[in-house]
């Protein structure tokens, strides 16, 4: 034997080896454990802790039925279903999967089903959409491995597309888009909750540590808006009907209390199904033209110019001027559109028979007379843009609202000529809200009311809390005075047409015949008949103002033919819904 | 040699490293078994993978024992017997992977299933075969004093480890397994006295052949640019994922650990949390003072084994005791090495902790056997005058160790 073996030499050179790598080791685990031991807390922490979002559940719209609240829009838990290729090719369940999926989804399930399934490479593909709760629960009945939900919640509509361009819809990522959902976006969402949990790698919360956060949701508001369910309805209907009997393309209308600003109805058609957003294919049926479609307001305007120059003391309705059907403005010369009235006549008239050469010369009596001076530039712009408001926003609580536009006096194009236009309606931009808020200030004493489509909020026990009484955002925008008189020559103006109205009420109302600019020039082929108007019981009580729109492409449509049956369908109808008491 | 009591503390520190891995598995079991339900789609119950090791525990605990009270001589005896059945139970292996009738995991075939018996490892067996063979064959080349002759020792133990090797590491790509070979024939290559010079050249050899191995395999490639890359790696680096997760459950252990049942990363974040990363999550549940102390253990182990080593008389048992002193040490250095981010990965398991039964098994059937040796140990200062022992060497009496050397 060698020595060497026999010493046991190298079970000396062993042990040192194991030694000295154990001392390393130790060394080494100091430094992981004990010096860098909070940099890899930090980093397991980052990974272990799970910021979880606890939704909030989005608020939800009302309509008024007369005074009580009923649903507009609602929310519904719908569920998105996704599958694990990996885990179900793996037990061999797909032929069983493909036929609860085909059984119960139906409808539900993606075209991409089938690659879904054979994507073996991909842990994480959706196979289905919007499934209801008991399809869910049925295809979770089958225990399938590697097929899971995600709870979706989606808006719903109980009736249907009444009101859809006021409402707006809510997209896939849960965001409010037009209108009301667009406008009030952050009330209506509310604020999500947090949760902070250690889970395991596959986001399981686990029971593990201490320093597990809830904070839940703050759920979004419940708005009830002034829209009542019935009036729409009905302002929809009439709408259709007016569609029809034009042979129009597109028509909008709008129903508010002239005493409060109050928007009672808000329809614009064509429109769509807010529950099938996503199947629309011209994003312009999402606009609400009522608000964001500025157009020429054309002969409705004439009240604005007739109440500006009774209440500037200029005229009154039975003043008279000479009319020829012609009217020269520095180079330009204006004509009627009614021809034959001529001669001396009263301003009440001009407005029966929408002379456009009276509203000039009361334009220029605004001034010297005789030209329609800045002196009467300056007071037009002060009642049309200041005090009536148009040409500019609102402020209705709903999305994608337009300014408009009125020139200034002080702009070099705010000139005479613009300023004899803008007397009958031409030359200026407003919008159907604009235009019928400005009038419900003229026509209920001289209050400017800011319109409104929020009446209130549900709150989370389900109690309606009404918004306290909108005050005037403006009072004596014109004089009490004016006020009646308008009221008078707008009825005298109505009472033109026989047997329109329900006997024993006031009604009261101007036609409209806008052209239409195409391509910078007025075209022939083309018109926007309007009608704007009020009703009530009687000349001090007007309770609704409705005005409407409606236009057809290449199509001359006139205020009275068109528009105003619209007007007095809906008008006759709210007498009676509303319960107005004739007086008269 | 009159046999005495053996070497108790092998005994203690052998159930006792097993108990720690039992009760680690016990603590993680149901997050694991969670985890593959919930990934894989399996359905494997809390409990599971405790019973399991209990069983895994159990049968280690038998072999343990019948390793300790077969006579070593008869083992030794059929130590070539063990090598063959491993070498065919490897080519079964192959050939059953060639034509898929075993169906393999991660692109290579290690196991063969016995159903509900389980699954065996012929690796295993190969290994304890070429442990048992060389033990006797160096032992008879030693004492012929032809250690470092090339034709008659060195060729054929090359022959026999590159035979076993290609079976590992080429066939089943198990470089965990191929390195503890190579590390019990090393061992027993250097106690068996082989010289410096040949030491060197041997060494010189592996390392030409490791650098080989990594660079043909690109797997390999990114576990060793991984390794360069320190401490810099990052959770988001699938090929840094692995070592990453087991420095953050060490990490963030601190001085004391979390406890036990409280381990995180066990929830699927560190992935082989019960196999190979065992010591990752021994270091987040027991921190600092678990992991020193197991280390500590496995020192002290492997210092009894090279006690009895050093107080064999027969070569061939001397012999032995280093393999198994090198199959446990490669083990434990590789492994623990590779969590705390100082050698790249290699995929050796923890012995007597990691989860898997073939292993467990072997190795405590190995250490079974040195418990066995410890009971024929002779005090040092004997062994150097051995040519003139008398009486007076023997730590108990009994027959002379010349009866013992009998069919050596």
């Amino acid at each position: 034997m060698k020595p060497e073996l026999r010493k046991g030499s190298r079970s000396r050179i062993l042990a040192g080896i194991v030694l000295a790598i154990a001392t390393i080791f130790v060394f080494r685990l100091f430094y992981l454990q004990v010096i860098q031991h909070d940099h890899y807390v930090a980093l397991a922490q980052a990974e272990q802790v799970k910021r979880d979002r606890l939704p909030a559940s989005r608020g939800e719209i009302y309509a008024l039925n007369g005074s009580t609240p009923v649903k507009l829009v609602m929310n519904e838990t719908v569920y998105t279903v996704f599958i694990d290729p990996f885990v179900v090719n793996q037990s061999k369940e797909v032929d069983e999967l493909r036929q609860v999926m085909k059984d119960v989804a139906g409808g539900n399930l993606l075209s991409t089903f089938e690659d879904s399934v054979n994507a073996t490479d991909s842990r994480y593909q959706v196979i289905a959409k919007r499934v209801t709760r008991t399809q869910a629960e049925k295809i979770k009945e089958k225990h399938l491995k590697g097929v899971r939900f995600l709870a979706v919640s989606q808006r719903v509509y109980p009736e249907g597309q009444l009101a859809a361009q006021a409402l707006g819809f809510v997209n896939a990522d849960g965001v409010g888009n037009y209108g009301l959902e667009g406008y009030m976006n952050d009330e209506l969402s509310g604020v999500d909750g947090k949760l902070e949990t250690v889970t395991d790698v596959s986001d399981v919360p686990l029971t593990i540590g201490s320093g597990n956060i809830r904070i839940p949701a703050k759920d979004g508001k419940n708005i009830v808006t002034t829209i009542d369910r019935n009036i729409q309805s009905k302002a929809e209907q009439a709408l259709a009907d007016g569609i029809k009997r034009s042979n129009a393309t597109d028509a909008s209308v709008v129903v508010m209390d002239p005493n409060t600003g109050k928007v009672m109805a808000m329809a614009n058609l064509p429109t769509y199904d807010p529950s099938k957003y996503y199947e629309v294919k011209d994003g312009a049926v999402f606009n609400n033209a009522t608000i964001s479609a500025p157009y020429e307001p054309g002969s409705d305007v004439k009240t604005y110019t007739m109440a500006t120059a009774i209440d500037k003391g200029v005229a009154k309705a039975t003043d008279t001027y000479n009319n020829t059907d012609y009217i020269k403005v520095d180079d330009r010369t204006i004509s009627n559109a009614t021809k034959g009235h001529t001669g001396v006549i009263s301003f009440q008239t001009a407005l029966t028979w929408s002379l456009n050469t009276g509203f000039v010369t009361l334009a220029q009596r605004l001034g010297n007379g005789t030209e329609i001076t800045k002196t009467a530039r300056d007071t037009m712009y002060q009642y049309f843009h200041d005090r009536f408001k148009l040409g500019q926003k609102t402020g209705i609580e709903l999305a994608n609202e337009a300014a408009g536009i009125i020139i200034s006096p002080d702009d070099a194009d705010g000139n005479a000529v613009r300023y004899s236009n803008m007397s009958f309606g031409q030359g200026l931009d407003a919008t159907i809200i604009q235009v019928a808020s400005g009038f419900s200030a003229i026509i209920n004493g001289g209050n400017y009311y800011k319109p409104t489509i929020i009446a209130g909020s549900v709150n989370d026990d389900g109690v309606y809390m009404p918004n306290e009484a909108p005050q005037p955002i403006e009072t004596g925008a014109v004089q009490a005075s004016t006020s009646q008189q308008i009221k008078e020559m707008t009825h005298v103006a109505r009472s033109g047409f026989a047997g329109i109205d329900k006997p024993g009420y006031y009604i009261g109302g101007k036609t409209g015949t806008s052209q239409v600019i195409r391509n910078g020039v007025y075209a022939d082929d083309e018109t926007i008949a309007t009608y704007l108007g009020y009703g009530g019981s009687d000349i001090d009580h007007p309770e609704y103002v409705i005005m409407v729109s409606i236009h057809g492409d290449h199509k001359v449509l006139g205020g009275s033919v068109d528009a105003m049956p619209i007007f007095s369908e809906i008008s006759n109808w709210l007498l009676d819904y509303l319960k107005i008491q004739p007086k008269g | 040699m009159r046999k005495h009591h053996g070497d108790r503390l092998i005994v203690v520190l052998t159930v006792l490293l097993m108990f720690i891995g039992l009760l680690i598995i016990y603590a993680i079991g149901p997050q694991r078994a969670n985890l593959l339900n919930s990934v894989y789609g399996f359905s494997y119950s809390d409990t599971y993978f405790f019973w399991k090791q209990l069983l895994s525990f159990g049968l280690s605990l038998g072999a343990f024992w019948v390793l300790s009270v077969v006579p070593y001589n008869l083992v030794l005896k059929h130590g070539s017997k063990v090598l063959w059945v491993g070498f065919i139970a490897c080519a079964l292996l192959a050939i059953g992977g060639w034509t898929h009738i075993i169906a393999g995991t991660n692109g290579a075939v290690r196991w063969i299933d016995l159903g509900p018996l389980g699954s065996v490892q012929p690796a295993e067996i190969l290994k304890f075969g070429v442990l048992l063979y060389l033990a006797v064959f160096l032992g008879i080349r030693s004492r012929e004093g032809r250690v470092n002759d090339l034709k008659a020792t060195l060729l054929p133990v090359g022959m026999l480890a590159a035979f076993a090797l290609l079976f590992v590491i080429v066939i089943q790509k198990d470089l965990g397994t191929g390195i503890s070979l190579t590390a019990i024939v090393a061992t027993m290559l250097v106690v068996a006295g082989i010289n410096r010079k040949i030491i060197f050249s041997l060494f010189g050899l592996l390392l030409i052949a490791g650098t080989i191995l990594i660079f043909t395999s690109p797997h390999r490639i990114e576990r060793v640019l991984t390794y360069l890359e320190g401490d810099n790696t990052s959770t988001s680096d699938a090929e840094s994922y692995h070592i990453e997760h087991a420095k953050i459950a060490i990490g963030s252990g601190g001085l004391f650990g979390v406890g036990i049942g409280d381990s995180v990363q066990a929830s699927g974040y560190l992935p082989e949390a019960i196999n190979d990363s065992i010591f990752a999550i021994i270091g987040e549940t027991f921190g600092f003072v678990g992991t020193v102390a197991l280390i500590a253990l496995f020192v002290a182990l492997l210092m009894r084994l090279l006690g009895v080593m050093d107080h064999m008389v027969d070569v061939r048992l001397k012999l032995l005791a280093a393999g198994v002193f090198g199959w446990l040490g490669a083990h434990v250095i590789l492994n623990i090495a590779a969590m705390i981010g100082i050698f790249p990965l290699t995929g050796i398991t923890l012995p007597l902790l990691s989860y898997g039964g073939t292993s467990m098994i072997f190795m405590a059937a190995a250490l079974g056997l040195i418990f066995q040796l410890s009971k024929y140990t002779v005090h040092a200062s004997h062994i150097k005058e051995d040519i003139n022992e008398d009486s007076r060497s023997r730590r108990g009496v009994g027959r002379t160790r010349y009866a013992s050397r009998r069919g050596a």
